[in-house]
């Protein structure tokens, strides 16, 4: 089987629903500290209290911490599991993260294509985690692009 | 660059402005705990040897943290701003152990939304582009 093999109807389906534990305080603190993010707002209670949110709030792109259970689903899985690499990532942001938010991420294929270029074809799944809270609010959609080199289609494979 | 002490503000801000330049050292102890708690402590964000097996020339930084950098750029210049959207390419390698720059330009104004669209980037010191990307932010 090929990457051009792969039935589209992959495509739209939601291949992984996830719903986490309520997101710790500690954990939006520690992504921003760790990141070396200058505003308070993200990391200090009490400075965020006066901040424009009201209170904690937690730095937009922590949703790309959140990226489901399932990477991809599995026939893509088997085709993109070898040596492939981020290539990008588009993010929409809705409301932010607060602590003890419950953030539930669904997980969708949005793309498959294939590109030849100088030093030969390559493919990409585009995949998206849509995050949601418990209040059906729209958190963010995270989009990533991964790329991999295609692979050489053995005589007679199928 | 444009703003004031307190940051870019809708009313100060012009299609041209730059974004104030952002110099971060990616050393390797920096770069191995944010991977670590973004759930991402692969061999090849957390050390020279893992990143090596992986047949690459080194420890590299996780294309998330590239992107959170970005953000970091642009949220730095305009501490009250909103992103609405961050979209970034992952062009080449940012290696832990280097100093890379944070740039950016304003590309567009949106009156009626009050939203600014700009021109996002990382520069390796050999002056490459690593990551680039554009964004949507809503300025106070």
């Amino acid at each position: 089987m090929a990457f051009a093999d792969i039935d589209r109807s992959v495509i739209g389906r939601e291949y992984d629903r996830l719903t986490y534990q309520p997101i710790a305080a500690e954990e939006i603190v520690s992504y921003a500290k760790t990141l070396g993010v200058p505003d308070p707002i993200y990391f200090d209670e009490e400075a965020a209290r006066r901040g424009p949110y009201g209170g904690l709030v937690a730095f937009p792109t922590f949703v790309v911490k959140l990226r489901g259970g399932q990477h991809l689903p599995p026939e893509v899985a088997r085709q993109m599991s070898i040596g492939g690499f981020d290539a990008g990532k588009d993010i929409e942001l809705g409301v932010p993260i607060r602590p003890g938010d419950v953030i539930t991420a669904t997980s969708t294929i949005t793309e498959l294509y294939e590109k030849t270029g100088r030093s030969g074809s390559m493919w990409f799944v585009v995949f998206r985690q849509h995050l949601e809270n418990q209040h059906g609010e729209m958190v963010a959609n995270v989009d990533s692009r991964m790329m991999q080199r295609a692979k050489e289609k053995k005589e007679g494979a199928s | 660059m444009s703003g004031d002490a307190r940051g870019a503000t809708f009313d100060t801000v012009e299609p041209g402005d730059d974004l104030p330049e952002i110099t971060v050292e990616l050393s390797r102890a920096y770069v191995k705990a944010h991977a670590t708690a973004i759930g991402m402590p692969f061999p090849r964000f957390t050390d020279d040897e893992g990143a090596k097996a992986e047949g690459l020339p080194g420890q590299i930084t996780p294309g998330n943290m590239t992107l959170a950098l970005l953000a970091r750029e642009l949220l730095t210049w305009a501490p009250g701003g909103r992103v609405k959207r961050l979209g970034t390419t992952f062009r080449g390698l940012a290696l832990a152990g280097t100093t890379v720059r944070l740039l950016g330009t304003v590309t567009e104004k949106d009156e009626e939304k009050r939203t600014v669209e700009c021109d996002v980037w990382m520069e390796t010191p050999e002056g490459d582009r690593c990551v680039i990307g554009t964004a949507t932010v809503e300025l106070p």
